[in-house]
């Protein structure tokens, strides 16, 4: 390149410097800054284009990508300092199994409970009619009972798993929680229930879905396979199975949409409800206020660790 | 004989004015042949074709105030020189008819006269069924399809049915005990308008037996007068054969797949589909391998009886268990709300965590 050009060129790229710099509102980041002006040296470094307005555009996209990610990491380092992981990716894929299969029985099963009722009908029609509906709701059934499967292994080979499986045991304490809430709903006491990792509110679900499914699993095999089961076993024994699957999935039913969804959902503490199915992590707030005992716990574990 | 007929038809001719005048019946003058006994034509494949018509069974038909050409509308002169053809009782038959004769349309659309129109030799015209110059009102107890006779009638063609239903707690309700509430073939097959069991219109497609039989078996009236066992449709409804025909699947079993549609006995006797002996055999139809657990235990369930037994309480117990769970959950519910409300955290402008 001819040395006249040289000086041209320092001067350009000290301009196009000075443009990229304003437009990205950079000039206090130092470090952006100086990794701004080093990308741009690169780019013309390797030829002084004539394209010099895409080089530019570029150059921009680039930083302003790395400005994003550089946020995007800050915010997640702050959000994850402020945050307690109350629940790890095994126990957030059972969740999600369990109330994908359970939207799906619920919706596929209850046309059936009530088979005269016109939003039933509606229903069926959407699903395409009764053959349909017993492919979803067979579905949904192995998913479910693929979900019992996950978490029986689950609770029995996972140190996370039997640690919760422990806690989830119901003890005297509980009691004394009721005992304790009922009097702060009645203004007796101006102290909630100081909560471990689960609450009685929390171990009520867990039971209700271990009993739940103990019947709902057992009762729908007997049907779906009754075929086989009638084999060795009498009629009413299906009778029975089936009088048992109906109303249990009506127990659920209500108990998921009044009880749960209040607690998760439609509490005004919670509404119209949280994303902790999806990341599992509780702020530090939450859970000073919800489960005191077991951020104590965590706080001085990871001080031991420190140690 | 020629000449006999050409005889007869002069006298005939000179005879019109005075039969006019005292006002006999008007088919009088081709009763003077069609009225000799024994007037019949050898017909080409050698087989007799009747030509007697009985005076008296036209005087006492529903039809004795109608003149022969009213039917035989083609025959233009006597002698007529042509062979006439089919009487069309549909020159009548029709609806908003000024003779105020019943309407037969449906006829068209049924099986029978989808056939007749194809030109099957078998397909019953109207005349098969009603009788042609004997034809009475259905509720003579002379006409051919009237509730008690009908079955016969039908029974010319369809043998094996007939067969059966003679047999079946129906037919022999309705034949030897004279009951007139038991139905007869046309109570569930309709009249006029009989169609295949696979043409969904038909009132014995698989997914509308169900309301043919409950026409009766769902007839508190019915039940209480005839002792029928009670609750049977509730209970189908409420079954999983009942839920599935509900919400349209053919496949799923109705009322004639187990009670059978013609053989209908009641439990007790041992030919019936029904009966425990044979119940394996009955279920089996759907059921591979259905064997006597099938009969241990009621097919009408009826969860809400007593008599149902451990049912009834397993009933009992979920009924308990829900409302007293749901009881403590809704309270609960209801305290925590009220709690929020006294702290002020249902008013607008509180937000959780500040």
């Amino acid at each position: 390149m001819p040395d006249r050009y040289k000086d041209a060129r320092e001067k350009f790229i000290e301009e196009l410097e000075k443009d990229v710099i304003e437009s990205l509102n950079i000039r206090d980041d130092k470090e952006l800054s100086t990794r701004a002006k080093q990308l741009l040296r690169d780019e013309t470094a390797r030829d002084l284009s004539f394209f010099v307005d895409s080089r530019l555009k570029r150059v921009v996209r680039l930083l302003k990508r790395q400005q994003r990610i550089k946020s995007k990491l800050e915010k997640k380092e702050k959000w994850e300092k402020n945050t307690v992981q109350r629940f790890n990716i095994y126990f957030r894929i059972q969740h999600i199994m369990l109330f994908t299969s359970v939207v799906l029985l619920i919706i596929t099963g209850l046309p059936l409970k009530f088979p005269g009722a016109t939003a039933s009908r509606i229903l069926m029609s959407i699903m395409g009619g009764i053959t349909t509906q017993g492919i979803i709701h067979r579905a949904g059934a192995l998913l479910l009972i693929g979900f019992y499967v996950f978490h029986t292994l689950y609770t029995i080979f996972n140190k996370e798993g039997r640690r919760d499986f422990m806690l989830l045991l119901p003890r005297p304490r509980d009691f004394k929680d009721v005992f304790q809430m009922i009097k702060y709903f009645f203004g007796l006491s101006k102290e909630k229930p100081r909560f471990d990792r689960f609450s009685y509110i929390e171990k009520f679900d867990y039971w209700a879905v271990y009993w739940g499914g103990i019947v709902m699993v057992g009762s729908g095999l007997i049907m779906w396979l009754h075929n086989l089961t009638l084999r060795y076993l009498p009629k009413y024994v299906y009778d029975i199975a089936r009088e048992a699957h109906s109303d249990e999935a009506l127990l659920a039913t209500l108990t998921i949409v009044i009880w749960h969804f209040y607690n998760v959902h439609f509490n005004p503490s919670r509404f119209p409800g949280s994303l902790i199915w999806w990341h599992g992590r509780l702020t530090k707030q939450e859970m000073i206020e919800e489960h005191p005992l077991e951020y104590e716990r965590i706080i001085k574990d990871k001080q031991d660790s420190n140690d | 004989m020629e000449k006999i007929n050409f005889i007869l038809f002069i006298a005939a001719v000179l005879l019109v004015p005075v039969s006019a005048s005292s006002q006999p019946p008007l088919y009088q003058k081709c009763l003077l042949c069609h009225g000799r006994p024994g007037f019949k034509k050898m017909m080409p494949g050698g087989k007799v074709l009747e030509l007697f018509v009985n005076k008296t069974e036209l005087e006492h038909s529903i039809h004795s105030k109608l003149h022969c050409t009213d039917c035989h509308a083609d025959v233009m002169e006597i002698p007529h020189s042509k062979t006439p053809g089919k009487v069309n009782c549909f020159r009548c038959h029709y609806k908003d008819n000024p003779n105020n004769a019943k309407p037969a349309n449906e006829f068209f659309h049924s099986i029978h006269g989808r056939l007749l129109e194809k030109g099957d030799p078998k397909a019953p015209g109207c005349q098969d069924c009603h009788g042609g110059h004997n034809v009475q009102k259905v509720d003579s107890p002379l006409s051919t399809v009237n509730h008690q006779n009908v079955a016969f009638t039908c029974g010319k063609c369809h043998k094996q049915q007939y067969d059966n239903y003679i047999e079946s707690i129906h037919g022999t309700a309705l034949l030897d005990r004279h009951i007139q509430s038991a139905p007869t073939c046309t109570t569930c097959h309709g009249k006029h308008l009989i169609l295949k069991p696979d043409n969904p219109e038909a009132s014995i497609y698989p997914l509308n037996v169900l309301n043919v039989c409950s026409k009766c078996h769902e007839n508190k009236e019915l039940i209480k007068k005839y002792n029928i066992p009670g609750g049977r449709i509730s209970t189908y409804r409420e079954s999983f054969h009942g839920i599935a025909d509900e919400f349209g699947s053919v496949r799923a079993a109705n009322c004639a797949s187990c009670h059978r549609a013609h053989f209908i006995l009641p439990q007790s006797d041992p030919r019936s589909s029904i009966n425990p002996k044979n119940l394996a055999k009955t279920c089996g139809k759907c059921h591979p391998n259905a064997n006597v657990n099938f009969t241990k235990g009621k097919i009408h369930v009826n969860y809400k009886s007593k008599s149902t037994g451990i049912l009834y309480y397993i009933g009992m117990f979920f009924e308990i268990l829900t409302l007293s769970t749901l009881t403590l959950l809704f309270i609960h519910i209801l305290l925590d709300l009220f709690r929020r409300y006294k702290a002020g955290e249902l008013s607008k402008n509180h937000r959780h965590g500040e």
